[in-house]
C-alpha cells in the first residue's frame, strides 16, 4: 500500500529545500538508553528547560509509513532549526514527522496497524520529557526539563527512544525522523504537508467506525477519489466504492 | 519531574456551607504552602463561582468544563474519535487549562452547562485530574458549597478534609453532614473542623461544637484579609497576619506543615 507516498515525497522536497539553504542537519538516532520516567508525568513550567509546540505556538506532528523500504533512510534524524541543547529557556514552535518503512500492509490490517503505530508515542516515558498530543489536530506539545537538557537530552535521543519502540513492532523495518524548530512558518509548512495525512486518517476512521457507505454525503470523497488504497479499503468493508463517480 | 515517587502527594479539600470563607481559607493555605519554593502546589477551584482564581490573582482562560463542553461539541459533530484519541485530546486540553505561575498551578473546574449524560467523559476527566495532582506535593481544593461534590469528581483522592464553618448552627450542621457523607464516599486520612472569622476564643468556647468533628482551631476575623477580598488583591501579595498564623497552626495540627519562612508571593 502507498497511502502516504505523496506526503513522503512532499516531505523530501521540504527537506531538500532546507538542505539547499543550509538549514538542515542530519544525524543518526542515539542509542535508546535514556532513563525512563513515569507515565503521565508533567514537567511543570518552573522545571522546563525547553518547551516545544505550546498551544499558543505553531505545532505540527504526524506519522506516515510506506512499503517502499528504499524511500526511508533508516535511523536518520533531520533537524531544521536549533536542537534542544541550543534552546535552553526557550519556547519554540515545533514540527515532527516520523517516516516508517513497513511491510505486509493490506486493506484488512491497515487501519488497525496504523492505529497501533499512532499510539506508540503515547507509551513513551522518558525522564524529564513530557508529551501531550492530539492526532486529530496534528498537534504535539512537549516540555523537556532543565535537568534533562543539562544531561544532554536531544532530538537524536528522543528519536532513539521512539525508534526503539517502533522497532519492537514486527512489521516496522525502518524509522526516520524530521524535527522542525526553526520558525512558525516552517512548522506551518510541515503542517500543510501533514494536513493530507489527517484527511486520509479521517477517512479511514470514518470507514472503521460507521456503517454508512453513502459517498454522496461523505466528507472524505476528495481523498477517496484520489487514493486508490482508500477505495480498496472501503470495498473490503463492503461498500460499493462508487466514490470515483462523484 | 517525578514527584510521585519522591514524596507523597497531599490533597486537601475545604468543604462547608456557602459563605463561611472556604475560598479565603483555600487561598490562605495555597499561600502558606507555596512560601516554600520547593513545594509544588496545585490549587483547584471546584466552586462554580471561581472565587479562588480572584483570591490568587489568576485570570481563568479555560475551565475543566470548557474542555468537557468542547469535547461534547466534537461528539455531536462526530469528530471525537475512538477512546485513545478522546483520552489524548482531553489530556492535552486539560494541561492547556492548567495555569502555572511560579511554584503554583491553578485549575478551575467551572460550571457544568451541557445537559445530558457524559459519564464516561466525566470519569476520564476525573482520572486525568487525579494524574495531574500526583505531580504536585500539595493540592488544595476549594470545594463547592454543601455536600453534593463530596461524592463527585475531584474529591475522590482527598487525603485531608478540612471542614470550614463559622459559629452559626447552620454552618456547623452542614460541616457535620459533610463529615458523615464523606466518611463513606472519600478515603481521606485526616479530617478536622476550622472555625473561620472567630471574634474571640471565648466565643468559640461558648458554642457547642459537634462531637464528631475534631476542632483544629479558629481563624480570627482579619482586616487585611477583609480588605483584600473587597479590593480583589491576590492573597499571595499579602503580609503575615494573625489569621494566616492561626491557619498554619490548624494545618500543623492536621499533619500538614506549611514550612518555609521566606516571603510570600512566589507565584501567581
Amino acid at each position: 500500500m502507498n497511502l502516504f507516498d505523496d506526503t513522503i515525497q512532499q516531505l523530501r522536497s521540504f527537506l531538500d529545500e532546507k538542505k539547499a539553504s543550509g538549514g538542515l542537519r542530519t544525524m543518526k538516532v542515539s542509542p535508546s538508553d535514556w532513563p525512563a520516567g513515569e507515565k503521565g508525568n508533567i514537567v511543570l513550567g518552573t522545571d522546563t528547560g525547553v518547551e516545544l509546540g505550546n498551544p499558543r505556538d505553531e505545532s505540527a506532528s504526524f506519522m506516515v509509513w510506506t512499503e517502499k523500504a528504499g524511500d526511508v533512510r533508516d535511523g536518520a534524524v533531520h533537524i531544521v532549526g536549533p536542537d534542544l541543547s541550543e534552546s535552553a529557556g526557550k519556547s519554540l514552535p515545533f514540527g515532527k514527522a516520523v517516516i516508517l518503512g513497513v511491510e505486509g500492509m493490506d486493506e484488512e490490517n491497515c487501519y488497525g496497524r496504523h492505529r497501533a503505530l499512532e499510539l506508540v508515542r503515547y507509551d513513551l516515558n522518558l525522564k524529564g520529557y513530557m508529551m501531550r498530543a492530539v492526532s486529530q489536530y496534528l498537534r504535539e506539545w512537549s516540555r523537556v526539563s532543565r535537568q534533562a537538557v543539562a544531561d544532554g537530552f536531544s532530538f537524536a535521543a528522543l528519536a532513539g527512544a521512539l525508534a526503539g519502540m517502533y522497532r519492537k513492532i514486527e512489521y516496522v523495518k525502518a524509522v526516520e525522523f524530521v524535527f522542525v524548530t526553526s520558525s512558525a512558518a516552517d512548522v506551518r509548512s510541515l503542517g500543510e504537508t501533514g494536513s493530507r495525512v489527517e484527511r486520509l486518517i479521517g477517512a479511514m476512521n470514518k470507514m472503521a467506525q460507521e456503517m454508512s457507505f453513502d459517498c454522496g454525503t461523505c466528507d472524505f470523497t476528495d481523498v477517496c477519489s484520489e487514493v486508490e488504497d482508500l477505495r480498496n479499503m472501503r470495498k473490503n468493508l463492503g461498500g460499493d466504492a462508487d466514490v470515483a463517480r462523484h | 519531574m517525578s514527584r510521585g515517587t519522591e514524596k507523597k502527594s497531599v490533597v486537601i479539600a475545604l468543604c462547608g456551607k456557602g459563605g463561611v470563607g472556604k475560598t479565603t481559607l483555600s487561598a490562605s493555605i495555597v499561600r502558606a504552602l507555596a512560601r516554600d519554593p520547593g513545594n509544588r502546589v496545585l490549587a483547584i477551584d471546584a466552586d462554580p463561582a471561581v472565587g479562588l482564581a480572584t483570591a490568587l490573582g489568576v485570570t481563568v482562560r479555560k475551565t475543566v468544563d470548557d474542555v468537557r463542553n468542547d469535547f461534547i461539541e466534537l461528539v455531536k459533530k462526530r469528530q471525537a474519535g475512538d477512546r485513545e484519541r478522546v483520552i489524548s485530546l482531553l489530556d492535552y486540553e486539560m494541561l492547556g487549562a492548567l495555569h502555572e505561575e511560579g511554584n503554583i498551578a491553578f485549575l478551575a473546574i467551572g460550571r457544568p452547562e451541557t445537559e445530558g449524560c457524559y459519564c464516561q467523559v466525566n470519569d476520564m476527566l476525573k482520572d486525568i485530574i487525579a494524574s495531574i495532582t500526583g505531580n504536585f506535593d500539595y493540592t488544595v481544593i476549594d470545594a463547592e458549597a454543601g455536600v453534593e461534590q463530596v461524592n463527585r469528581r475531584v474529591l475522590e483522592k482527598v487525603t485531608h478534609l478540612l471542614l470550614v464553618s463559622d459559629l452559626s448552627a447552620k454552618g456547623l450542621n452542614v460541616a457535620k453532614t459533610i463529615r458523615e457523607v464523606a466518611a463513606s464516599a472519600v478515603g481521606f486520612e485526616r479530617a478536622g473542623l476550622i472555625i473561620n472569622r472567630a471574634r474571640s476564643a471565648s466565643e468559640v468556647d461558648s458554642v457547642a461544637l459537634p462531637e464528631s468533628l475534631e476542632l483544629l482551631g479558629a481563624v480570627p476575623e482579619d482586616e487585611t484579609i477583609r480588605r483584600a477580598d473587597i479590593e480583589a488583591v491576590s492573597f499571595l501579595a499579602l503580609p503575615e497576619t494573625p489569621a494566616f498564623g492561626a491557619l498554619e497552626q490548624c494545618l500543623e495540627k492536621i499533619g500538614v506543615a506549611a514550612k518555609g519562612s521566606c516571603a510570600a508571593g512566589q507565584g501567581a
